[in-house]
């Protein structure tokens, strides 16, 4: 484990599950909330839920924003949080073990320019608050300033992902069908399954935002992810795969057809590996099946357009505002408002407004996705993407639901166009280093493509570019845009955040392919 | 918060679970201080500075099992917590094969020399980790070359851990830990626009062992200077060495299908391989917990299993896997340990530079990107960079290149192992040199 930069993105796994890297929650009843029996309140009434849920009031707050202040600073802000989350596991035909997890703490940020002072507690008393509060406040070193003299609620928040039943209301019993379900229908679709895993995981999330400039910001953060693994056996040959959904979604979401989908899914991208030939090696083309392929976009682009690292200058991204980089019928948005979607958020992690960000505008680079820090430092309003993993960690520049919009070309067409190539169609991680801008995606399933047609299956290939040449190369756009409903994790600086992604067919005239079939020996073209 | 009070959260934890109804019960409370500093072009960019604490409570209840986490430890929430989970607990399936261990394999007494904690870590402040990650930017910058860097970032940090555990059939035992870390990245500018970053760190367990920082912003520089110019070879079949640095994430995909959940769940290419050649006869090390000051070191493992020295593959036959005690029961194998600690390798005789000279041509890989492994069957395919190693010489840097294989195969081509364990991560790999991996480039 080394501390340097780090990142990359993933889907969620069982493994990172049981070593509580997923969130886990708590059981059956309703969501209990942190109890208040021990704290004495200030002079303010309470005003908001927060009190009842934190178990602090808005004295308390003021005083940990004061307190935060004390030193000077140009900002302060205070993210209670309390997350509730269940994971249901189903091994060897039965749901035999549950992991169950509560957080509840607050986080303390000072800001001075672009510095961050930051500490956190899990205690949520007066003397706590304001201890973590005069340790962030070692960032500055002037005179105090005073804190907001009251707080506001502001205007209404989008509700981009309202749940008709919130996981706190819906009974371990119910879920379990679920699980048991899936299981039984994977084992009569195929006689060659020999192992099926299945995750079930829910979470019910509430954050508290207060800052210097007296602002309040509440938002109720759901979850949920089905994560299903198999191993099949043919001829003395082993091979698994799986299928996952996500989103912020209710109960309701899991659905015949949802749970339908995922198993045929999860049956039908194991065995055609039997089927799989190795991948070749070298640059060829490649197209990308619309979907989870928009894992290009994060990993190509998106990290380098994250503002932190340009208002560094480490970015490869760094001085190509305004300027074209890719053909001008490519168009990349970073998207706050997928409708309950597992990137979808109302409000960032800093209590500003989160929408859409253009990112790629007809080809021309047009806006870093910032946080309040890289929005001073540049002069312009945040678009949003300040977020964190948790309260124990500050906020920074993040994705939420990353995805290129159609552009001219049908999905047969850019198949047809390749002689010799390989169609990608689901992946497990990647990776990218921002300066360099090289970035990698790894390719679970794919085919061939010989003469514009799919022929032999591919598995377990690595993908190998370099982002603003790679872009550069998107030389065909489909019209048949999918988000992607995968349970997408991003990790950055050691901390992770959910997020999407999506992407229409797109073709890249030329990557480098890790394959282990021999090399291509021939530079293969693309036609038309 | 002290060892006694998290030793008595811990044993509430117990009694108050037997109480509401489960048979036996493990509690795991942990506590742990960190320190973060990141300076960044002559001013502070971060610092982070916090103590959190948590407690694990894992449920055996009417035979079946779950395991639940919290952050509120005040007793009135400890209540309706376990309520609440020991009712989900009882919505399971039955499970035969869930128990805690056998008490005759917990850990008796913390075995001593271990050096896994070093009190000066209360006489550190954060203000003397700002002035190390200030020196080493000093450092990075007085390279002969440093006109070409865009940003230097670098950190200090250092963290202290405790862990306490307590279970109903008869553990009571506890460990603490320290760490300290510094790190310098660089970022230069390239001819050709791009922006490579390198960086140099170190990660110890006592304060003492720490190198000396400016060396290490020195090393940052002169790692990203030699990135500059870095170009896509051919493709083709080569001799491979990883350094010694990066090698820890490859060997970590011959060590994650060792476990006994991937062997039991057929998710694991050594299914049937205990006892059978596996790779050449340089493949040999052992899985040590006990090695003083090892990143990896730990008294007793997560489930209370008294730490001890395992040997893994010996002269490349595999002698054992991590068996924890669910697994152990369902495959029916005596428990080991769960997972893995500090890796101990038998090495070789040589140095980096005289393996390179060895092999002549081919690649040295100094870092991977991306990539990954499939537990089941073996394929692995990995983005590297690195150097060409042309006449024996470290020659021109590489980038975007990709090697692939299957580790059945490539271990076999394990031809040597440096004598360079790497000291800053618990896998202490040596520089491995492997006669012949698929690389892809052009």
């Amino acid at each position: 484990m080394n501390r340097r930069q780090f990142i990359e993105m993933g889907a969620s796994s069982i493994a990172a599950a049981s070593a509580g890297g997923f969130l886990l929650g708590c059981a059956g009843q309703a969501l209990e909330k942190p109890t208040t029996a021990a704290v004495v309140p200030s002079a303010d009434a309470p005003r908001v839920s927060y009190f009842s849920r934190f178990g602090v009031d808005e004295g308390m707050i003021r005083d940990g924003l004061a307190d935060a202040l004390s030193r000077g600073a140009d900002h302060a802000d205070l993210f209670f949080q309390h997350r509730v989350s269940n994971g249901l596991q189903l091994e060897d035909g039965e749901v035999n073990r549950a992991y169950t997890r509560v957080e509840l703490g607050v986080g303390v940020r000072v800001v001075r320019g672009d510095q961050t002072g930051y500490a956190y507690t899990e205690e949520l008393t007066r003397e706590a608050i304001k201890r973590a509060a005069q340790t962030a406040a070692a960032v500055a070193d002037g005179p105090a300033r005073p804190g907001p003299t009251a707080l506001a609620v502001g205007a209404a928040l989008p509700q981009r992902y309202t749940l008709d039943v919130p996981w706190d209301g819906i009974k371990p019993a119910q879920k379990l069908p679920i699980l048991d379900g899936v299981n039984a229908a994977i084992f009569k679709m195929d006689g060659r399954i020999k192992k099926v895993s299945v995750f079930f995981a829910d979470e019910a999330g509430a954050i508290l935002i207060a800052d210097s400039q007296g602002r309040l910001v509440e938002d109720f953060q759901p979850m949920t992810l089905l994560y299903v693994s198999c191993v099949a056996e043919q001829g003395g040959r082993k091979e698994t795969n799986g299928y996952n959904v996500a989103g912020r979604r209710g109960f309701d979401f899991y659905s015949p057809e949802t749970i339908g989908r995922v198993v045929r899914e999860a049956v039908a991208r194991t065995t055609v590996l039997f089927d799989a030939v190795p991948a070749p090696a070298g640059e060829m083309p490649v197209v990308l099946a619309a979907g989870s392929s928009g894992i290009l976009l994060h990993e190509a682009i998106g990290h380098g357009m994250e503002a932190d690292f340009n208002r560094k200058g480490t970015s490869i991204y760094a001085d190509k505002i305004g300027k074209p980089i890719a053909q001008p019928f490519v168009n990349i948005v970073d998207d706050a408002a997928q409708p309950h979607a597992r990137g979808a958020i109302n409000v960032d992690d800093e209590g500003n407004p989160a929408g859409t960000t253009t990112l790629v505008d007809k080809g021309v680079l047009a806006t870093y996705m910032h946080d309040s820090i890289s929005a001073k430092h540049y002069g312009l309003k945040p678009t949003g993407n300040g977020r964190r993993q948790s309260y124990q960690h500050p906020p920074m520049p993040r994705m939420r639901a990353t995805y290129m919009l159609p552009g001219p070309h049908e999905h047969d067409e850019i198949v047809a166009s390749v002689k010799r190539g390989i169609y990608c169609q689901s992946f497990s991680n990647g990776q990218v280093q921002i300066g360099a801008g090289d970035f990698t995606f790894y390719v679970k399933n794919g085919f061939l493509i010989e003469d514009g047609k799919l022929t032999r299956p591919i598995k377990d290939v690595n993908i190998i570019g370099n982002g603003p040449r790679v872009l550069e190369r998107i030389d065909m756009v489909g019209k048949d845009l999918v988000i992607d409903e995968g349970g997408w994790t991003c990790g950055k600086d050691v901390q992770s955040v959910p997020v999407s992604q999506g992407i229409p067919t797109v073709r890249v005239s030329s990557i480098t392919v890790g394959g282990q079939g021999g090399t291509q020996g021939n530079k293969a073209s693309a036609k038309g | 918060m002290t060892n006694e009070a998290m030793l008595q959260i811990a044993r509430n934890a117990v009694s108050l679970a037997k109480q509401k109804g489960a048979a036996e019960v493990a509690a795991v409370a942990r506590v742990k201080r960190d320190v973060d500093v990141t300076w960044r072009d002559g001013k502070l960019e971060k610092i982070t500075e916090a103590t959190s604490r948590g407690l694990e409570v894992r449920l055996y209840v009417d035979g079946r099992y779950s395991t639940c986490s919290t952050s509120d430890l005040r007793p009135e929430g400890l209540a309706s917590f376990l309520d609440n989970a020991i009712g989900l607990t009882r919505t399971l399936a039955k499970d035969p094969h869930r128990s805690l261990p056998d008490p005759a394999l917990y850990a008796k007494a913390t075995p001593e020399g271990l050096s896994m904690a070093d009190p000066k870590i209360e006489s550190i402040t954060a203000l003397d980790l700002r002035r190390t990650a200030q020196s080493m930017e000093e450092a990075a910058r007085s390279v002969k070359g440093s006109e070409a860097i865009l940003s230097v970032t670098t950190n200090g940090y250092h963290s202290w851990n405790e862990t306490t555990q307590v279970h109903s059939n008869g553990l009571e035992a506890s460990f603490a830990g320290t760490e300290f870390s510094i790190s310098a990245d660089v970022s230069i500018k390239d001819d050709d626009g791009r922006r490579p970053e390198e960086g140099e760190y170190a990660w110890v367990r006592l304060y003492a062992d720490l190198p000396d920082a400016a060396a290490v912003g020195r090393r940052a520089t002169e790692r990203a200077l030699a990135r500059r110019g870095a170009k896509k070879a051919p493709s083709s079949v080569m001799p491979v060495l990883i350094d010694n640095r990066a090698a820890g994430r490859f060997l970590s995909y011959l060590l994650r299908p060792l476990t006994g959940a991937a062997l039991q769940q057929k998710r694991s290419f050594f299914e049937g391989l205990v006892g059978k050649p596996f790779g050449s006869d340089k493949l040999d090390f052992a899985d040590d917990p006990l090695l003083p000051k090892g990143l990896g070191t730990r008294p007793f493992d997560g489930e209370g299993l008294a730490a001890r020295r395992m040997p893994l593959f010996e002269k490349g036959v595999l002698k054992n896997h991590y068996i924890d005690t669910y697994y152990g029961k369902k495959l029916s194998m005596a428990p080991t340990t769960g997972g893995s600690t500090n890796i101990a390798w038998k090495l070789g005789p040589k140095t980096q530079a005289a393996l390179a000279l060895d092999v002549k041509e081919g690649l040295l890989i100094t870092s991977f990107l991306g990539g990954n492994s499939n537990d089941a069957t073996g394929d692995f395919s990995l983005g590297v960079q690195g150097f060409v190693i042309r006449g024996g010489k470290i020659g021109e840097p590489i980038a975007e290149m990709n090697v692939s294989g299957r580790h059945v195969d490539v271990w076999k081509r394990l031809i040597a192992v440096g004598n360079d364990p790497f000291a800053y991560g618990a896998s202490r790999t040596p520089t491995l040199v492997f006669d012949g991996m698929q690389v892809a480039g052009t």
